[in-house]
């Protein structure tokens, strides 16, 4: 993974530094609140309904092992022994003081991590697919373009005071574990036959309150031009962005407005003048940045493979983990595992200093040290051996970290909502208790296949519920708490937008009307048929009259 | 008093030699800053541009242009100040003008920007003392442009 060289420690370092003094004249009064809002939101720290929140920054969901450590120690030290992984591969802690986050980023600092443009209108931490480097559908590892676009972002002279957030992502496997298009810039890496490597670019996809899928601007774009580029997008929405109504000053605003035709041609005219301008990338940049992400030294030859098979029929649970929680890896004779945190009564994501630590152990013990975050809110381990992953799924199971949930119904997205969040209208992390209760059982018991449930509190939508393959917003309806459900969505290939089935429901109906919906696709489907694609097949109506039948 | 802070120091208004004008206003000694309409190329004049002026190539000739910032964190007053700079080649005075805030001077200097007029109330001794919070940066931008990579061995 990327090391720090002098040059980045020493930005970070001088991060600490400015945001120190920048803390100290809020402090003394020689700030106004509204105008440190703005200076702090770009250094990851929102005050929240009931205290600050700090989002540190896991550039590209990648972490080793000591800075898992340092973030438990934050954990143990700062907040009450706990933080949470969110649906943009960061980390976020819940309940530090103001006064004390400077020390926080010296202690992130320490172990090249900083909060840097975490929130705030401007560029934001680059994501990628989590099992960017490993993944056996991989085409291209996408991690050394996630690090150059780090670098370039990071206070950017003319990017910092955007018409609103910015959230860049890249996927190079068959497979978009990113969620590309709905990003407000979705980068798709591949190699050509001849051995060029080429991104194709999307604009102007999200969620909140206006989901749209992303549109594709450019195919082909050869990897050196990759920061001109992205150079040309940002300034002609830096330019052209709406700013008078922050709900219309995304970048999908004004791809709508000017038509996806409309906007390349701006980005193509400005794109002129930058096109070999000295930002462009050469042979030399782009092959030592990759030197940065050469594979570790795996061991060969392969083994593990009978006794994998021997413990699997001995372990029915563990037989589910590998189905559901391992992946395969570009390297024979190992696995990529999973680590869900979607366990009942636990709000997703969330993670206790105390599993930080055994992560971070389990990593160097089974692995080269290395960790990743999802963002379905998951830890990933990148290289684990084949003869080893049952000893790590005992121990996983021990850390309540071995659910063997992964892509099921209770691998739930869910935003902090209304118990945390002054935006929610609605609370979000009991229904997703309430949906894990119910259902945990009922998947074993029917296996309902790859199922995503995404909650959020409101209609920013950081749940992401528009593409669950079932998904729940919730509203407010005259001061009541209701739950609206949408079916169809999905975030990967073919992304689609949730349909809303109806009439919403109130917060104790709700995993009864899911029951239902479960109950249509468990008479509707084909073999094995995956929910969405069983929906995609028979369509809303079998859902719609069933789950309104007993009403007026 | 709004503060003048040009070449990194403060400089008292009444040396400035500039005055804002408003449209029609009759000349008094100064030098005047005229918005775009009331602006020719020969007149000696400085211009006043919004943050969301479309830059000409004729802007160039003028010896100041002051960007007004709406309020400060809008950013298109630094894609403006770039792409004069930039594209448009412009070597004159460029002011910062309007709701400038004295924590975001980085930023506008890295994009062109060589004075900056803070309102009434803004500390100009924050503005001084933050002026090159960091010692270098990653990217390229209008007084350094080449990217970091570019000029010193990096990534190695």
């Amino acid at each position: 993974m990327y090391r720090y060289d002098s040059f980045d420690q020493k930005f970070v370092d001088e991060r600490v530094v400015h945001y120190r003094a920048q803390t100290e004249r809020y402090l003394a009064g020689e700030l106004p609140e509204d105008e440190f809002l703005q200076l702090r939101l770009r250094n990851g720290l929102y005050i929240q309904r009931l205290a600050p929140m700090l989002r540190v920054a896991v550039p590209y969901g990648t972490l080793d092992s000591r800075q898992l450590r340092a973030l438990a120690y934050i954990a143990r030290h700062y907040d009450r022994g706990y933080g949470h992984l969110s649906t943009r591969q960061n980390v976020q802690f819940n309940w530090p003081e103001l006064a004390e986050v400077p020390d926080i980023l010296q202690d992130l600092a320490a172990v090249q991590m900083h909060a840097i443009q975490t929130s705030g209108s401007c560029i934001r931490n680059v994501t990628t697919d989590q099992f960017a480097g490993v993944a056996a559908d991989e085409s291209v590892d996408p991690r050394p373009y996630c690090e150059l676009i780090r670098q370039w972002s990071t206070s950017h002279p003319e990017f910092d005071w955007l018409p609103r957030k910015f959230k860049i992502a890249v996927t190079g496997a068959g497979v978009d574990r990113a969620a590309v298009d709905v990003h407000d810039i979705g980068l798709v890496v591949y190699r050509t036959d001849d051995g060029e490597i080429r991104f194709d670019v999307k604009v102007g996809g999200g969620l909140g309150r206006t989901p749209v899928i992303g549109k594709t601007i450019r195919q082909g774009l050869p990897a050196h031009h990759l920061l001109t580029y992205l150079e040309a997008i940002l300034r002609v929405y830096n330019r052209y962005g709406r700013r008078d109504n922050k709900y219309k000053a995304r970048i999908k605003i004004l791809v709508r407005a000017m038509t996806a035709d409309g906007f390349r041609d701006k980005v193509d005219t400005e794109w002129a003048n930058l096109e070999g301008s000295p930002s462009t990338l050469n042979d030399d940049d782009l092959a030592r940045i990759e030197a940065h992400f050469q594979p570790p030294a795996y061991k060969s030859p392969p083994a593990g493979a009978e006794i994998l098979g021997t413990q699997r029929l001995e372990e029915p649970a563990f037989d589910r983990w590998l189905k559901h929680n391992v992946a395969a890896h570009k390297h024979p004779g190992y696995a990529i595992v999973t680590l869900s945190t979607k366990l009942t009564g636990v709000p997703p994501g969330d993670v206790s200093d105390v599993q930080m630590d055994a992560v971070a152990g389990w990593a160097d013990q089974y692995g080269f040290g290395e960790i990743r975050i999802s963002h379905e809110q998951n830890f990933v381990l990148p290289d684990v051996r084949l003869e080893q992953l049952f000893e790590l799924w005992r121990k996983a199971e021990a850390a309540q970290l071995g659910a063997n949930n992964v892509g099921r119904i209770d691998d739930i997205i869910c935003c902090p909502g209304g118990d945390y969040c002054s935006l929610a209208n609605a609370k979000s992390i009991p229904i997703a208790e309430a949906i894990q209760r119910k259902f945990e059982s009922f998947d074993y018991q029917y296996d309902l296949g790859v199922l995503d449930l995404n909650i959020s509190g409101c209609m920013n939508a950081c749940g992401h519920h528009h593409v669950g393959h079932i998904g729940i917003l919730g509203v407010d309806k005259k001061g009541a708490e209701f739950y609206q459900i949408s079916l169809g969505g999905h975030a990967g290939n073919g992304a689609s937008l949730g349909q809303i089935i109806g009439p919403s429901f109130s917060r104790e109906d709700v995993p009864e009307t899911i029951e239902t919906i479960l109950r249509v696709f468990l008479d509707r489907r084909l073999e094995n048929e995956p929910f969405l694609d069983c929906f995609r097949r028979v369509g809303m109506d079998p859902f719609k009259e069933r789950v309104y039948a007993n009403s007026d | 008093m709004p503060t003048l802070i040009s070449h990194d120091t403060i400089t008292p208004i009444s040396q400035d030699g500039w005055e804002l004008a408003e449209v029609g206003a009759p000349v008094n000694g100064s030098r005047r800053i005229v918005p775009v309409d009331d602006w020719r190329p020969e007149s000696g004049d400085g211009l006043h541009l919004p943050g969301d002026a479309e830059p000409e190539a004729r802007f160039s000739e003028a010896p100041l242009i002051a960007i007004n910032f709406a309020n400060f964190s809008d950013g298109r007053g630094l894609s403006l100040a770039v792409l004069l700079r930039t594209r448009f080649n412009f070597t004159g005075e460029l002011r910062a003008i309007g709701d400038v805030h004295p924590e975001l001077l980085y930023y506008l200097r890295r994009c062109g920007f060589d004075s900056y007029l803070l309102p009434d109330g803004r500390r100009a001794e924050t503005a001084l003392s933050t002026l090159a919070p960091y010692t270098d940066y990653y990217q390229a931008s209008v007084l350094e442009p080449n990217p970091a990579h570019r000029r010193i061995r990096r990534f190695a």
